[in-house]
């Protein structure tokens, strides 16, 4: 009983430490640049930029931009998980795919896949087909590895216990395969959803006409700080909201992992 | 304690061979022609006996109860459980009951022991009061909502066994169950499994590489080679029953356990 205080004490104390910090960070950001200590040029006051964000939302280029980067990284999403899955699932599965693709997978993971980018609008040109070739292209890599991982949690000995009992080979799947990678592969969806947005970002940054990065881009050419700002804003609420969202389901479905 | 007074009673009633084991060889595919596993082993279990199989690491004991469980071919000859041969699981006339951590950790105490039930399809009812049945014959009422990680290795054990026991198969064929428990966990796990045994009449094939734990358990001791596998020696543990922590004492249990160690260092 004294622990548990003890720990309910620390949570309450590590809340408050960090609703101070915020506060001290987005009070911050407002007062500085007023008194003058920070160029507002260069660091606009919150306010400015919330009212900036306001009416960007109302603009509606702004919209457009947002729609054509929202079907980018779902439609990437869409190609580079399920077939990366597959692959990877393949390669644990089976020993001489395994003994064949996985050190390539290996190498081909620690190569920063930026470095591709031109290769990809020399092929892709630089609309829609570039940035999911590409944002699929550096989304694949670690949802393989994230597959064959999830399959090779699921113990042996819980294959066996299945079959002594009778399992078919769909009831193995289903309740023993399944259950075992389900938490190993939500974390795989959370981290490959960072790779695939960062992917969609860096193409829109690089060479576009349109989408959010290419917005940013242009922001921060012409010294448009609070536009620049209230777009970082956005971005980064919608990928934590994501993230957070796929973790509380990974909480649900893994209280059994310890 | 009073329902093993009848123990002898029950046994006579039961007869026949529970598992017969007939000239089973195994060679693991190699490179150059292969590893013998097995060689040669022809066994034969009465139905009702409790027999423990020991031998060195390796020696392929937990292969040959694997084929008896039907989950692992054999390169030659047959095995019959209650004169059928074995040549898939078949849950209904063998229950297995693995080494260590083989309950499925996000399911239940409850749903763990339903597991087989289920992959029958028996409704929701009827596998609640099985399972209920088989936690207080396993001695662990109140714990049907625990998960695995909840509970302490003799408890997962127990529950394992109340899994192995829920579909009543007349066979037990258990896989060195207690190997991960500690000395004090691991005897008075076997004392219970005694206890269960003898209220729920089965035919135990047991493998270990305890020597206490066979004489303990045994009525009937097969010592194993080492690898290739043969059955070297068939030992009948002649100590009454039920049996006591205090029999391990005797000079009784003391030959007996000399005489399979004998048997097992001569063929290392």
């Amino acid at each position: 009983m004294v622990r548990f205080s003890e720990v309910a004490m620390t949570r309450a104390q590590i809340t408050l430490i960090r609703s101070v910090l915020l506060a001290l960070v987005l009070g911050s950001w407002e007062l500085l640049p007023r008194s003058g200590l920070i160029n507002p040029l260069l660091l606009p006051p919150l306010s400015e930029v919330l009212a900036m964000l306001g009416k960007l939302i109302g603009r509606s280029d702004v919209q457009e931009a947002v729609a054509v980067t929202a079907s980018e990284v779902v439609v990437a999403f869409i190609i580079a998980v399920p077939f990366g899955a597959a692959a990877g699932i393949a390669i644990a599965e089976n020993e001489y795919l395994g003994e064949i693709f996985k050190p390539m997978l290996f190498y081909a993971f620690s190569i920063p896949k930026s470095i591709f980018l031109p290769l990809f609008i020399l092929v892709f040109g630089i609309g829609f087909q570039q940035k999911v070739a590409y944002a699929a292209f550096s989304t694949a890599f670690v949802v393989v590895m994230s597959a064959a991982a999830a399959v090779e949690s699921v113990r042996s000995e819980h294959v066996m216990v299945a079959r002594s009992y009778g399992a078919t080979q769909m009831q193995v799947l289903w309740r023993v395969y399944v259950p075992s990678m389900l938490p190993i592969l939500l974390e795989a969806l959370r981290i490959s959803m960072i790779f695939n947005f960062t992917g969609v970002m860096i193409a829109e940054m690089y060479a576009s006409r349109t989408g959010v990065g290419h917005l940013i881009n242009t922001w921060g050419e012409n010294f448009q700080m609070p536009q620049l700002l209230a777009g970082v804003i956005v971005l980064s609420a919608v990928a934590i909201l994501f993230n957070e969202g796929v973790r509380a389901l990974e909480a649900r479905c893994s209280t059994w992992r310890t | 304690m009073q329902h093993l007074a009848n123990l002898t009673e029950r046994r006579d009633r039961t007869s026949g061979h529970a598992i017969e084991v007939a000239h089973v060889s195994h060679v693991y595919a190699g490179a150059d022609g292969g590893v013998p596993a097995l060689h040669d082993i022809s066994l034969s279990v009465e139905a009702g006996r409790f027999v423990v199989i020991v031998g060195p690491s390796g020696c392929g004991k937990t292969s040959l109860l694997m084929m008896m469980a039907g989950l692992r071919g054999q390169s030659q000859g047959t095995i019959l459980c209650h004169g059928k041969p074995i040549l898939e699981p078949d849950p209904k006339r063998v229950g297995v009951i693995f080494q260590e951590a083989s309950l499925f950790p996000w399911l239940t105490t409850f749903d763990n022991i339903e597991f087989p039930l289920s992959l029958r399809g028996v409704p929701r009812s009827e596998r609640r009061r099985r399972s209920q049945a088989m936690l207080s014959l396993v001695g662990l009422e109140g714990f049907g909502e625990r998960y695995p990680h909840e509970l302490s290795g003799g408890m997962k054990q127990r529950v394992s066994i109340a899994r192995g026991l829920v579909q009543d198969p007349p066979v037990l064929l258990m896989d060195e169950p207690f190997a991960a428990l500690d000395e004090q966990t691991r005897m008075t796990m076997g004392h219970e499994l005694l206890r269960i045994w003898s209220t729920a009449s089965k035919t135990v094939v047991f493998v270990t590489h305890s020597l206490t734990e066979a004489v303990y358990l045994a009525d009937e001791v097969l010592v194993m080679s080492a690898r290739p596998g043969r059955i070297v020696d068939r030992i009948e543990v002649t100590l009454p029953r039920p049996r006591t922590y205090e029999m391990m004492a005797t000079d009784v249990f003391g030959r007996l356990r000399e005489r399979i160690w004998q048997q097992i260092r001569e063929t290392v």
